[in-house]
């Protein structure tokens, strides 16, 4: 029986040994099996002529994510470029459509990372890029002459450091003043202005942002007797919470997250002016709910059709759930502080991993994704604009995304023309240590919308742990 | 006495009615909003009645996603799984509560460690263990785990349901003769019929539901699983709450199916059959 | 005769008695070993692997250096400014959440144990909230624990009673976790449900033969007979309050000010949103001697709490 026992023991321990080795052997090989593809695809992106021609067939695994309606348009767009052709290329895609970062360090962790990823900026990419896995995609963009910086539309290439490009968005997305019109015509108020030389003050927008905040009796913000705690319609929505959000009023008021000279930027002059600013929305003016109501605001598309806000302060991308929802709407520009009025772009991307065996098809593919063709059904509805500056700038691509229901009055100014000739990059794209930074960040201005703090005393107390986060900027 | 029963009675029922009422709250908010035009569900306070009745809703979700497909990988992975679990969880915790051997007590706390660290950084290990071995991609890694001892969690549980069941039982099967494993089978199993019929819809929950596993070591579509399917309903720029919560509808109705139908079997007092027996 | 028979009986029996003991420790470990071999191929190296990577910078994309317990000291001086804040946070919340859960779901699985109509439609009904997806649950709750058009607080001040800020206010907001906790705790409930079904009926009888009445039926039967079932939950509760994640992540998202920020969701941001995962791993082998501490204390303690009709002491 004891033998019987050690020889259970001793099977035991070799699995244990085995399974340690497993693990442990799985990274040695990768790192090795990376530098072996890092030199193979110099090697071929050397001699890349000759081997478009090679007919040796080719296997592509590109990874995204998406709802069931975006999947269908991924889908075709790969397939468009696989039959393009002629069978050579094949594209096993897989979509992920949640935990995409644990999937994807999976993936790359167990030495099999896709060819071509959709990426999100505030997440791994950096990260990944640091340890030299993506590829430069500047090597196709020089030579490339359909797909180059003169043809892209501006701010939506992300850069790991100046000459190392690691990723192209499908489009950019940036952002809008929403409206309900009816409510602005039922309050005898101008809409917000859709032109960039137009563009409201911000003593303006308060102002009309209190006519439109209506109490319980009916009463407005400007009025003797309106009831803060009883408010029944807010004037506006959408300016807190999220950094997308309050970071276009940052730039807007000459601020940054991080400033040139290495500092951290929320806790300077022109950041807490702005962010007070924001604050004294909720809790001066109670023009804008604060995150106690937030919690019962739905999203833009519903708050504005049951007629809870009158403007919401959005991504583009809503375009799509408003005019899905048949809200009677308009588009302006923000409103500007001290400098002109801006907007922030951010986005997704596409990138390359260097282990690819084939960087010139994923180029290709990469292509095929980003062609406003392919994707105009998402341009079109109101989700997605177009990657090509051409669709921005000659009258008949313009026609072909920016009509119909998804693309309401004033969209041609505030978004087009915003995007093309006044837009900014947004913190993801230059910010080292982003995340940690504002993991920092967030609960100070919990405290700032709450009314707890002023912007300026909440940033202090946390400048010193920031900026120990701060690692300076990628540009 | 009469009296202060029917009043206990009512008591009983005034609580559980009204506890009920909160409890099946968040099913019926499902249920009706997956009935619903997206406007209505979020309007404030919530309106019950779907106006009009949408069951287009229920056509599109199980349309846009290959449910079926999903449906036959979820249930390949939930037989399998579910027999793995309940036989070998069965048996180990048989041993441990059971029969006396050396190093008994030792290796069943080692088990219990397993579910103290957690998940999200043995996740890429075990991950880089099943690529070593050329299983991601295929079910393996999702079932074959069921067939050794199905999870702490089920030994611990089956553990302590064997260890109230009278020692004289299995004492006098020795006597007769019986060997061990038919005293497991026939004394043990019949009489912890209750806490494996938990742990069979337990797993049955845990396979139907998972998606972290299937996520990690699925990589071609045409393997995906319910689960999978339904996140992908969250989307990254809109949520359409209606066809999510249409498809959410679909996919717990089984569970709840599977519960009442499980649960109707627990034991009612073990004795009378048992000693006898 | 009789005398002589009986040592020859007793003899035998001690024969077999020897047979029946190698035999057991055979079976006993054969039995097992598909749970044993389970944790040692599927679990221990994983869990040998986290340890190393706990003392190297391991991101998953480099090769990982050793850099002794820099990991570990990082945290204990205060350097991630989160670490004693999310402890605490944790703390607090296992500390509330273990007994609410145990209580509760005992409480509605002897309820829902009487001779009532329709029994396992309730029984279905209370474990509904298990099994529908966490969002819509959100929605439940942040409309009934708002603290403006809530239900819970109309319902409050309606009768005169002090209203709350829920999950909005930092002092709230674990409490507010909890109870909306509760709402999941079928799991626990039906456990109990099984625990319960298996007490011999005889035993209440004989209560009632010697005139007890329902308080003496719970104290000296329901309670001692179910406490395995009571044991084995409280070490669930305990195992899997310390490992709190999704509701709050969900509900709270960390938040007011960190009120919220609970242990496992700090370790999960960093090894994955800012991978670093040997950071992560040391930060997760400090919550495994936690609980392990903590499991033990409670296991060493139920010996004279948790009565076993049939246990058999390993000797």
């Amino acid at each position: 029986m004891k033998k019987a026992f050690r020889l259970i023991s001793a099977i035991l321990m070799i699995f244990i040994v085995f399974n340690v080795l497993l693990t442990g052997c799985g990274n040695n090989a990768s790192s090795m099996d990376d530098k072996a593809a890092a030199s193979e695809t110099a090697q071929a992106a050397a001699s890349s002529p000759e081997k478009a021609q090679n007919s040796e067939p080719v296997k592509l695994k590109f990874t995204y994510w998406a709802s069931p309606d975006e999947k269908k348009i991924y889908d075709a767009a790969a397939k468009k470029y696989a039959d393009s052709t002629n069978g050579r290329v094949t594209i096993d895609s897989q979509c992920i459509p949640s935990d995409y970062d644990t999937k994807l360090t999976a993936m790359i962790a167990g030495n099999n990372a896709p060819d071509v990823a959709m990426m999100e900026s505030a997440t791994i990419t950096f990260p990944l890029a640091e340890q030299g896995k993506l590829m430069n995609l500047k090597q196709f963009t020089d030579k490339d002459s359909s797909v180059n910086f003169d043809t892209l539309v501006p701010n939506i290439t992300y850069w790991s450091d100046k000459d190392n490009l690691i990723g192209i968005a499908p489009g950019p997305e940036m952002f809008l003043l929403y409206y309900n019109k009816d409510m602005f015509q039922a309050a005898g108020v101008e809409p917000p202005p859709s032109k960039y030389s137009d563009a409201w003050t911000w003593d303006e927008f308060v102002e009309i942002a209190k006519k439109l905040t209506i109490d319980q009796s009916g009463k407005n913000a400007t009025q003797e007797g309106f009831d803060p705690k009883k408010i029944k319609q807010y004037g506006v929505n959408g300016f807190t919470g999220w950094w997308g959000a309050w970071g276009n009023f940052i730039y807007g008021n000459g601020g940054d997250f991080v400033t040139k000279d290495g500092k951290f930027g929320l806790s300077q002059p022109e950041a807490t002016e702005a962010l007070q600013k924001i604050a004294d929305l909720v809790n001066v003016y109670h023009v804008h709910p604060g995150p106690v109501q937030l919690k019962s605001m739905p999203g833009s598309d519903q708050a504005l059709l049951t007629k809870k806000v009158a403007m919401v302060l959005d991504g583009q991308w809503s375009n799509l759930s408003i005019a899905m929802a048949k809200v009677n709407y308009g588009v302006g520009v923000l409103p500007k502080l001290k400098e002109n009025t801006t907007t922030m772009v951010v986005c997704g991307m596409f990138s390359v991993f260097k282990s690819t065996k084939y960087p010139d098809e994923s180029w290709a593919l990469i292509k095929a994704l980003i062609d406003p063709e392919s994707t105009m059904e998402l341009n079109k509805g109101g989700a997605w604009m177009p990657s090509l500056k051409s669709y921005y700038t000659e009258p008949e691509l313009i026609d072909k995304w920016a009509t119909g229901t998804a693309r309401p009055e004033g969209y041609k100014d505030a978004a087009i023309d915003m995007m093309l000739n006044h837009s900014i990059t947004g913190p993801t794209f230059y910010v080292k240590n982003y995340n940690k930074i504002m993991d920092i960040a967030n609960p100070a201005l919990d405290k700032v919308w709450l009314g707890q703090q002023s912007a300026a005393d909440a940033m202090k107390a946390i400048e010193e742990k920031a900026q120990a986060q701060v690692q300076g900027r990628r540009d | 006495m009469k009296k202060t029963n029917t009043f206990k009675k009512a008591l009983i029922y005034i609580i559980i009615g009204l506890l009920s009422i909160t409890f099946i709250l968040p099913f019926i908010w499902m249920l009706r909003s997956s009935l619903m035009e997206l406007q209505q569900i979020f309007i404030m306070p919530p309106q019950w009645i779907p106006n009009p009745v949408k069951l287009e809703n229920y056509i599109h979700a199980l349309t846009i996603v290959p449910f079926a497909l999903y449906f036959k990988n979820t249930m390949i992975i939930l037989i399998l799984g579910m027999v793995g679990t309940l036989i070998t969880s069965t048996l180990s915790a048989y041993s441990f509560a059971r029969l006396r051997w050396k190093g008994r007590d030792f290796w069943f706390k080692v088990i219990l460690t397993s579910m103290m660290l957690p998940g999200a950084v043995t996740l890429i290990p075990q991950f880089l263990g099943w690529n070593a071995l050329g299983m991601v991609g295929s079910f393996v890694p999702l079932i074959v785990p069921a067939f050794f001892g199905g999870g702490a969690f089920n030994i611990f549980l089956l553990r302590q349901f064997y260890m109230s069941i009278p020692l004289e039982l299995d004492e006098a099967a020795i006597v007769d003769g019986a060997s061990f494993f038919r005293i497991y089978t026939s004394i043990i199993l019949p009489l912890s019929r209750s806490a494996i019929i938990v742990i069979a819809i337990f797993s049955f929950m845990f396979y139907w539901n998972d998606f972290m596993g299937p996520l990690i070591y699925l990589t071609d579509e045409s393997k995906y699983t319910l689960a999978i399917g339904l996140q992908m309903f969250q989307g990254a720029y809109n949520t359409r709450w209606e066809e999510l919560m249409a498809a959410s509808t679909s996919i717990i109705l089984p569970c709840v199916l599977i519960f009442i139908i499980g649960q109707k079997y627990f034991l009612e007092g073990i004795t009378m059959s048992g000693l006898k027996g | 005769m009789s005398g002589l028979s009986g040592d020859v009986i007793s003899g035998k029996q001690t024969i077999r008695n020897k047979k029946v003991k190698s035999n057991e420790q055979f079976f006993g470990i054969l039995f097992a070993l598909p749970a044993i071999l389970g944790f040692l191929i599927f679990v221990l190296g994983p869990m040998i692997a986290s340890l190393i990577y706990s003392f190297t910078d391991y991101s998953l994309f480099n090769k990982p250096t050793f850099i002794g317990l820099q990991n570990y000291k990082d945290f204990f001086s205060g350097t991630d400014p989160f670490f004693y804040k999310s402890l605490l946070v944790t703390f607090y919340y296992v500390l509330l959440n273990v007994p609410a859960t145990i209580i509760f779901s005992f409480f509605i699985a002897l309820l829902l144990n009487n001779e009532i109509k329709g029994r396992p439609l309730f029984r279905a009904i209370f474990y509904l909230p298990s099994i529908v997806p966490a969002v819509a649950s959100a929605m439940i709750w942040m409309w009934l624990l708002n603290p403006d058009l809530g239900l819970v607080n109309n319902i409050l001040s309606a009768l005169h009673l002090p209203t709350s800020q829920w999950l909005f206010a930092e002092k709230s907001v674990i409490p507010s976790v909890v109870l909306t906790g509760l709402w999941t705790t079928g799991g626990t409930m039906v456990i109990f449900l099984a625990g319960l079904s298996g007490i011999p009926t005889v035993y209440y009888e004989a209560v009632e033969i010697d005139g007890g009445n329902s308080f003496h039926k719970f104290f000296n039967v329901t309670l001692p007979m179910v406490s395995p079932t009571i044991f084995f939950n409280t070490i669930m509760a305990i195992i899997s309050s310390f490992q709190v994640f999704t509701q709050a992540y969900i509900l709270t998202q960390g938040g007011p000010n960190n009120a919220s920020l609970f242990y496992v969701f700090l370790l999960w941001r960093e090894g994955f949103k800012n991978t670093r995962m040997g950071y992560a791993s040391a930060l997760a082998w400090i919550l495994f001697i936690i609980i392990l501490l903590l499991t033990m204390l409670t296991f060493r303690s139920s010996n004279s709490l948790v009565y076993y009709e049939g246990e058999r002491k390993n000797s």
